[in-house]
C-alpha cells in the first residue's frame, strides 16, 4: 500500500506541500459523495468500537437520558461521545448530515501527517547525527539519504487505507492522532504532551497502552540511542584521532538513561488519567458509574463479545470455539500480545520509534476488532525508516499481497453476504491472508532493521 | 513469488521447497509454455469431464406424488385464455385493463390480489454496484413518464404454512398487446393457481406475478422485487407505492402492498411458438443471472427431471450454433473419440470415451454457457431474483401446438401446468433454502455439468505461469541491477563503504507506470457515463469520441504524473527497466485475473485466454530487431499479432465475425455491446476497462520500449 504512494513523494518542499494540500482536497471531495461509496457500513473500515454511526446512536440515547451503552450499540469512550456526539446531530443546511464529523477526520488526518513529519525530521536528524558521530559521514557522500519524514507524511496522507478510513465515518483518525501525538511528544521529550497523548490514546482504544515502553525509552534515551558497544568500539579504534573528544561527548550523553523526563512523564500520566477518569465519572454518574464504562468499553474489547465479521482472525475463531473453552482462549490470545512485548523491547530498545511500529503492527494483527485504519497508521510509521529499510526483502511481494487482499476482501464479503454463493470461510481466508502478510511485513522489516544495524557495526569496526 | 528473494550464492543449500521454487523460476519459460498448453487442453477436455447431474437435496423428492392438475382446472384455464385472447385492447383499455381481468379471476378463485404500479426505470451505470447491496435507495426521479406499468400480483396463503416463505410464479405479458404465447403462459399459471387454492399440502405461500412487460420483462419484475424488499419512500415518508392514486377504474383497488415472506424459488413461465419440425415440445431453460451467477443446480435438476420423466418434453439449454458445424471441433471430437476407444481397448475400466456428436453438442453448450456467464447480462427476468439471493429459472415452453391451439387446447395447458405443479410441489417440501447443490457450475447439457472444482483447473493452469514469470523477471533484473550497482558503488575509489542503495525498492518506478495506466483505466471506465450524459449521437461517433478522449487522457496523465517526479534518482540502468516493468505488469494482470475469477469466473477464463499469452510473450521489439535471428523475428511477429488481436474492439469484431460473419458486423456495434454491458452493471465491463485494457497498454509500452 505504502509503496504505491511513495512514488508520489517529492524531494523538494513545495512538492510536499502541493501533494499534502491535494490529499486534503481529495478527501473533501470524497466526503461530499459518501452515499455512492457507502464506506461506513464496510466491516473493513468501521468496527463496532470505532463506528461513528454507533456513536451517533449512543449520543441519541444520552439525549433521551438513557445510558449510551444501553443495547450494546456504543462501545467507545464517553469523552468522545460528548465531543463528537453533538457534531453528529448538527446539520448544516443543505449539506450531508455527517459533514462535520468527516471534517474532524480530515483535520485529524492532516494534523497526524504533520506530527509524523515533525517526528520524522527529529528521527532523521538523530540518525544523521549518530552516523557522523560514529565517523560514518562518508556514507552520506556516496548514498543519498531521503527525506523520510516527507515520505512518511505523504504515505500517511495518500495511503488508500487512510483515505478510506477518513471518509468511512469512524473515529480511527482521532485515535491515530493521539497515538502519533504521544510518540511526537516523546520524541521532542516533552513529558506532559507525551503523557497526554498516551493517556487519551489508551483511553480511546486500549491497545496503545503497550506504547508506554517505546515512549519511556524515547523520553529516557532520545529518539535514536546508539548502543553503547558501538561507541566503545569506535572509541577504541579512534583512540588517537582528533574526533576523540566528540566521541567521549557522545558517550557521556549516552551513558545514562535520563530518569527525569520519565519521572515527569509518570507524574503527568497520573494527572491526566485522574483527570479523564473524573470527567468520565461525571459523565457516567447517572448511568451506572465508571465501572459500567470499563465494563462496556474495555470489557467489550477484551471479551470479544461482537462476533460480526471483520478483517481480523478472532471473530471466526470465537464463533467456532466451545463456550467452556472461551475464557481459556481469550487469555491465550491476549497473552500473545503481552508475550511479545518484552523480547521485542530488549532487542529493539535502541530504536524506540521502530519498536512502536512493531507493537502497533502486532496489535493490529491480534486485535479483536481491527480495521484498515490500524494498518494505515503502522505503514506510515514504517515509512519513517525508509532509509534504514532500503534493503528490505520481499517489498514487491508484500505490496502485491496488500493490494490483492484489500481488493479481494470486499469481493469475498459480497460473495458471502449478498450473493450467498460463498460462505464465511471465503471471507475469513482473506482475513488470514491479511494477517500473514502483516506477519511477513513485521518479520522482514525487523530483520532489515537489524541487518542495517549490523552493517553499521561492521562499518564502525572496519573504519 | 515467495521465492523471489535472491538466493545468495553464499548460502550453501537452501531448503528443498526454496530450491524447488528456484528451479521453477529458472526454467520459467518451459514451465509456462507447458502450463498454458495444459490449461487450454484442460479447457477442451471439460465436455468429457462433465458429470451427470443428480438431485442432492433429498427433501425435494421430485415426481413422488402424482400430478393433481385435473381437466377441470385446465378447461377453466382455457376459458381464461380465450378471454384474454379475445380481450379488445383498443376499446377497453380506457375503462378496464387486462390487469382487472386477471385480478377478477384471481379473486374468484379465492386468492388475494394486489396491483403494483411502477415507473419503468432506465438502467443506470453504477460502477460500485457489485460491492453494494442490490438497489439501495434508488431515487425515482423520472416522473415525467406518462405510462405506468401495472403488475397484478395474486397470493395464496398456505394452509399449512406460517406465511414466512413463498414460491413465486412469474408470467410476463404485454398488457397493451398480449400475444397468444403470453396468453397461454397466463393460462398455465392460472390453472396452477386454481389447483393450489384447493390443495391441502401447501406449506409455502404462492405468489403469482403477472408482470406487465410493456416496458420490458426485466424492468417489471425488477420494480416489483425492489418494492418487495426495499420499499422506497418519497420525501414525506410515505411509500411511493402507496402515494400513487389508484388507477382510473371505477372499482376500488386494494392499495397496500402485500407480501408473503422470503422467497424459496421463482419460476418464470413463458410459452413461445416452436418450430413445426420438432416431434416433441421443447422446454428451453435459461438460468444465467447478472455477473455469471447461476441458480442452485438442484432447481435445474428438478425441472429437468420432471420435464423429461414426467411430461416427456425435450429439455434444451442454449448452444452456440456456429460451433456445431465447425471443422476443427469435429476433428477434435474425433480425436478424443479415438483416444477413448483406444483407452477402452487397453482397459475396459477406462471409460472416458465420448461420442463425436455428444462432444460437439457438449462443447457448443459449454461455450454458450461460458459466454453468457462472461457477459454478465441476465438472460431473462429470472436474473433479478438472483440479486436478492432467490433461485430462479426461466422455463420457456416452445410448443408446436401454439399455432393450432384452437384444435387441441388442453394438451399444452395440461402438460405445462403439471410440470409447474411438480416443481412447486418439490420446492414446497424444502425445509431450508437451496443450499445442497452447486452454485458455481457450467452446463454442458441439461443433465450434465462441470462443477467449480473441475473448471478451476484450466484457469489455474493458465494463470500459474504469471506469478512465476513475474518472480523470475524480478529476480533477474534485481540481480543484474545489483551487479551493476556494486560496480558503480565501488568505482568511487574513496571508500569501501557500501552505499545505502534502494535496490529492493527499484520496482517502484515500474509500479508507478503500472499505477498510472490502471488509474487511466478507471478514467476510461467512467468516460462513457459522461458521454451518454452529454449527447445523444450515433454509436459510431460515441465510440470514436470515447477512443479519442481515452487516448487524450492517457497523454495528459503521462504528462502530469509520469514525468514530474521520480523517487530514486540513482544510476539508471537503461535497458533493464523493461524487465521490471513487465514483471509488475504481469503481477497486476495476475491479481486482476484472480480477483475476477472470484467475481465472475467465465470472464476471467476468457480473459486469461487472451491476456496470459500476451503478457508472457511481450518483449521490446528493439531487442528483437537487434538480435536479427529467425527466432527473434518470429517472436516479434507473434508479439505484434497478439497485441493486435487482444485489443478489445478487434477481439470483439473477430468474435462477432466468428458468430455471424464479418459482413454483418458494423463498426458501431462495439459501442452498443459496451453500452449493454454497463447498463446491466456487468463486472465484465469493469474488468475490460480496468484490467484488460491497462495490461494491453502496458504490453504495448513494453513492446515499444527503447533499448
Amino acid at each position: 500500500m505504502k509503496e504505491e504512494e511513495e512514488k508520489k513523494n517529492m524531494k523538494t518542499k513545495p512538492h510536499f506541500w502541493r501533494w499534502a494540500v491535494a490529499s486534503v482536497i481529495f478527501r473533501l471531495v470524497l466526503i461530499y459523495f459518501p452515499k455512492n461509496l457507502n464506506l461506513a457500513t464496510r466491516p473493513e473500515v468501521s468496527t463496532p468500537v470505532t463506528s461513528l454511526r454507533r456513536l451517533a446512536e449512543g449520543y441519541w440515547l444520552t439525549q433521551s437520558s438513557m445510558s449510551p451503552y444501553a443495547g450494546s450499540m456504543y462501545h467507545g469512550s464517553p469523552l468522545l461521545l460528548s465531543v463528537l456526539g453533538p457534531l453528529t446531530m448538527k446539520k448544516i443546511e443543505g449539506q450531508p448530515y455527517h459533514l462535520l464529523c468527516s471534517l474532524v477526520s480530515v483535520i485529524a488526518d492532516f494534523i497526524s501527517a504533520m506530527l509524523i513529519r515533525a517526528t520524522g525530521l527529529k528521527l532523521r536528524m538523530a540518525y544523521c547525527e549518530r552516523l557522523k558521530s560514529l565517523g560514518l559521514g562518508k556514507l552520506f557522500e556516496i548514498s543519498e539519504i531521503l527525506p523520510s519524514e516527507d515520505i512518511a507524511a505523504l504515505v500517511y496522507l495518500w495511503n488508500p487505507l487512510t483515505i478510506v478510513t477518513c471518509v468511512g465515518f469512524n473515529t480511527t483518525p482521532v485515535e491515530n492522532l493521539f497515538i502519533i501525538l504521544s510518540l511526537y511528544g516523546a520524541c521532542i521529550r516533552v513529558a506532559p504532551l507525551a503523557a497526554f497523548g498516551w493517556v487519551v490514546a489508551s483511553h480511546l482504544s486500549l491497545y496503545p497502552t503497550i506504547l508506554i515502553i517505546p515512549v519511556i525509552l524515547l523520553l529516557g534515551n532520545g529518539p535514536d540511542a546508539t548502543p553503547r558497544k558501538l561507541f566503545l568500539m569506535y572509541k577504541k579504534d579512534e583512540a588517537d584521532n582528533s574526533s576523540k573528544g566528540r566521541v567521549v561527548n557522545g558517550l557521556s550523553e549516552q551513558k545514562n538513561f535520563s530518569w527525569r523526563p520519565v519521572g515527569l512523564f509518570f507524574v503527568w500520566v497520573f494527572i491526566w488519567t485522574l483527570y479523564s477518569l473524573v470527567l468520565c465519572g461525571i459523565f457516567m454518574r447517572n448511568y451506572g458509574g465508571i465501572s459500567e464504562m470499563f465494563n462496556r468499553t474495555y470489557g467489550f474489547i477484551l471479551t470479544v463479545k461482537d462476533l460480526s465479521p471483520n478483517i481480523g482472525v478472532l471473530w471466526y475463531f470465537f464463533a467456532e470455539v466451545f463456550e467452556f473453552f472461551r475464557d481459556f482462549f481469550l487469555i491465550v490470545f491476549h497473552v500473545n500480545i503481552l508475550f511479545m512485548i518484552l523480547p521485542l523491547a530488549i532487542r529493539l530498545k535502541h530504536r524506540p520509534c521502530f519498536l512502536a511500529f512493531v507493537y502497533m503492527a502486532i496489535c493490529s494483527m491480534l486485535k479483536p476488532y481491527p480495521s484498515v485504519g490500524d494498518s494505515a497508521l503502522y505503514l506510515a510509521l514504517l515509512a519513517l525508516f525508509f532509509n534504514e529499510l532500503a534493503e528490505m526483502q520481499f517489498s514487491f511481494f508484500l505490496f502485491c499481497g496488500f493490494v490483492g487482499v484489500s481488493l479481494l476482501s470486499p469481493v469475498m464479503h459480497n460473495l458471502w453476504i449478498w450473493r450467498g454463493t460463498g460462505n464465511a470461510n471465503f471471507y475469513f481466508a482473506t482475513g488470514m491472508a491479511y494477517a500473514c502478510f502483516q506477519i511477513i511485513l513485521v518479520v522482514e522489516s525487523v530483520s532489515a532493521m537489524l541487518n542495517h544495524d549490523r552493517k553499521i557495526r561492521k562499518l564502525v569496526g572496519t573504519t | 513469488m515467495e521465492t523471489m528473494a535472491d538466493a545468495e550464492p553464499a548460502k550453501a543449500k537452501p531448503r528443498p521447497i526454496i530450491r524447488l521454487g528456484l528451479f521453477l523460476i529458472s526454467h520459467s519459460f518451459i514451465v509456462s509454455v507447458a502450463c498454458c498448453a495444459a490449461g487450454i487442453f484442460a479447457l477442451l477436455l471439460l465436455p468429457i469431464l462433465a458429470k451427470n447431474t443428480y438431485i442432492s437435496e433429498n427433501a425435494l423428492m421430485p415426481g413422488s406424488a402424482s400430478p393433481m392438475l385435473s381437466n377441470d382446472d385446465v378447461s377453466r384455464a382455457r376459458m381464461f385464455v380465450n378471454k384474454v385472447v379475445s380481450f379488445d385492447f383498443k376499446t377497453d383499455s380506457s375503462s378496464i385493463g387486462i390487469q382487472d381481468l386477471v385480478a377478477q379471476h384471481i379473486t374468484d378463485l379465492g386468492g388475494e390480489v394486489n396491483f403494483h404500479r411502477f415507473l419503468p426505470q432506465v438502467n443506470k451505470f453504477n460502477p460500485l454496484h457489485f460491492f453494494s447491496s442490490p438497489d439501495q435507495g434508488i431515487a425515482q426521479e423520472n416522473y415525467t413518464c406518462s405510462s405506468y406499468g401495472i403488475n397484478t400480483v395474486g397470493f395464496i396463503r398456505a394452509p399449512r404454512g406460517d406465511g414466512k416463505e413463498a414460491i413465486v410464479l412469474v408470467t410476463p405479458y404485454n398488457s397493451v398487446k398480449t400475444s397468444m404465447g403470453e396468453a397461454l403462459s397466463l393460462g398455465i399459471a392460472y390453472s396452477i393457481f386454481s389447483l393450489l387454492t384447493r390443495v391441502t399440502w401447501l406449506a409455502k405461500d404462492i405468489i403469482w406475478l403477472a408482470a406487465d412487460s410493456q416496458h420490458g420483462e426485466y424492468a417489471a419484475v425488477a420494480a416489483w422485487l425492489r418494492e418487495y424488499h426495499t420499499p422506497s419512500f418519497d420525501g414525506s415518508g410515505r411509500s411511493l407505492f402507496e402515494s400513487n392514486a389508484s388507477p382510473t377504474t371505477g372499482r376500488k383497488r386494494p392499495n397496500d402492498f402485500l407480501r408473503a415472506g422470503t422467497m424459496a424459488a421463482a419460476l418464470v413461465i413463458k410459452v413461445t411458438d416452436g418450430s413445426e419440425k420438432a416431434e416433441r415440445d421443447v422446454l428451453n431453460l435459461y438460468a444465467e443471472a447478472s455477473n455469471g451467477q447461476m441458480p442452485n443446480l438442484d432447481l435445474i435438476n428438478v425441472v429437468n427431471y420432471l420435464a423429461v420423466n414426467g411430461q416427456r418434453l425435450r429439455v434444451k439449454v442454449e448452444k452456440l450454433g456456429s460451433l456445431l458445424d465447425s471443422w476443427w471441433l469435429r476433428s477434435l471430437a474425433e480425436l478424443f473419440h479415438k483416444l477413448g476407444t483406444v483407452a477402452r481397448s487397453l482397459n475396459p475400466q477406462w471409460n472416458f470415451g465420448i461420442s463425436v456428436a455428444e462432444y460437439i453438442e457438449g462443447s457448443a453448450t459449454l461455450a454458450s454457457s461460458l459466454y453468457n456467464q462472461a457477459l454478465g447480462v441476465p438472460t431473462g427476468p429470472h436474473g433479478v431474483f438472483r440479486d436478492y439471493q432467490v433461485d430462479s429459472i426461466t422455463m420457456e415452453i416452445s410448443a408446436k401446438r401454439v399455432a393450432n391451439y384452437k384444435n387441441r387446447p388442453n394438451e399444452l395447458l395440461l402438460q405445462g401446468g403439471r410440470l409447474v405443479e411438480g416443481v412447486i410441489r418439490s420446492v414446497n417440501n424444502l425445509l431450508e433454502k437451496f443450499h445442497q447443490s452447486f452454485f458455481l457450475y457450467l452446463l454442458t447439457s441439461p443433465n450434465k455439468f462441470v462443477s467449480v472444482g473441475v473448471y478451476m483447473i484450466p484457469f489455474a493452469l493458465l494463470v500459474a505461469p504469471l506469478p512465476m514469470v513475474a518472480a523470475s523477471l524480478f529476480t533477474d533484473s534485481t540481480r543484474r541491477i545489483s551487479g551493476m550497482g556494486t560496480k558503480v558503488a565501488s568505482s568511487p575509489a574513496s571508500s569501501d563503504i557500501p552505499a545505502i542503495s534502494f535496490r529492493s525498492w527499484r520496482w517502484l518506478h515500474a509500479a508507478k507506470t503500472v499505477f498510472i495506466v490502471h488509474f487511466w483505466g478507471a478514467v476510461v471506465t467512467l468516460l462513457p457515463h459522461f458521454l451518454s450524459l452529454v449527447q445523444d449521437s450515433s454509436p459510431l461517433t460515441n465510440l470514436l469520441s470515447w477512443i479519442i478522449l481515452s487516448a487524450f487522457t492517457l497523454l495528459i496523465l503521462q504528462a502530469i504524473l509520469g514525468s514530474s517526479f521520480s523517487l530514486l534518482h540513482m544510476n539508471r540502468t537503461q535497458g533493464m527497466e523493461w524487465t521490471l516493468l513487465k514483471s509488475v505488469t504481469i503481477a497486476a494482470a495476475c491479481t486482476g485475473l484472480c480477483i475476477m475469477s472470484v467475481i465472475n469466473f467465465a470472464t476471467a477464463e476468457l480473459g486469461a485466454l487472451m491476456l496470459v499469452p500476451m503478457c508472457l510473450m511481450t518483449r521490446p521489439l528493439m531487442l528483437d530487431a537487434k538480435a536479427k535471428t529467425l527466432k527473434s523475428f518470429i517472436r516479434a511477429a507473434c508479439n505484434v499479432v497478439l497485441i493486435f488481436l487482444v485489443f478489445p474492439p478487434v477481439a470483439y469484431y473477430l468474435w462477432k465475425g466468428a458468430l455471424v460473419g464479418l459482413e454483418n458486423a458494423r463498426v458501431g456495434d462495439f459501442w452498443n455491446w459496451v453500452e449493454s454491458l454497463w447498463t446491466w452493471n456487468s463486472a465484465t465491463y469493469i474488468y475490460m476497462c480496468m484490467v484488460h485494457l491497462p495490461c494491453w497498454v502496458l504490453c504495448v509500452h513494453t513492446l515499444l520500449y527503447p533499448c
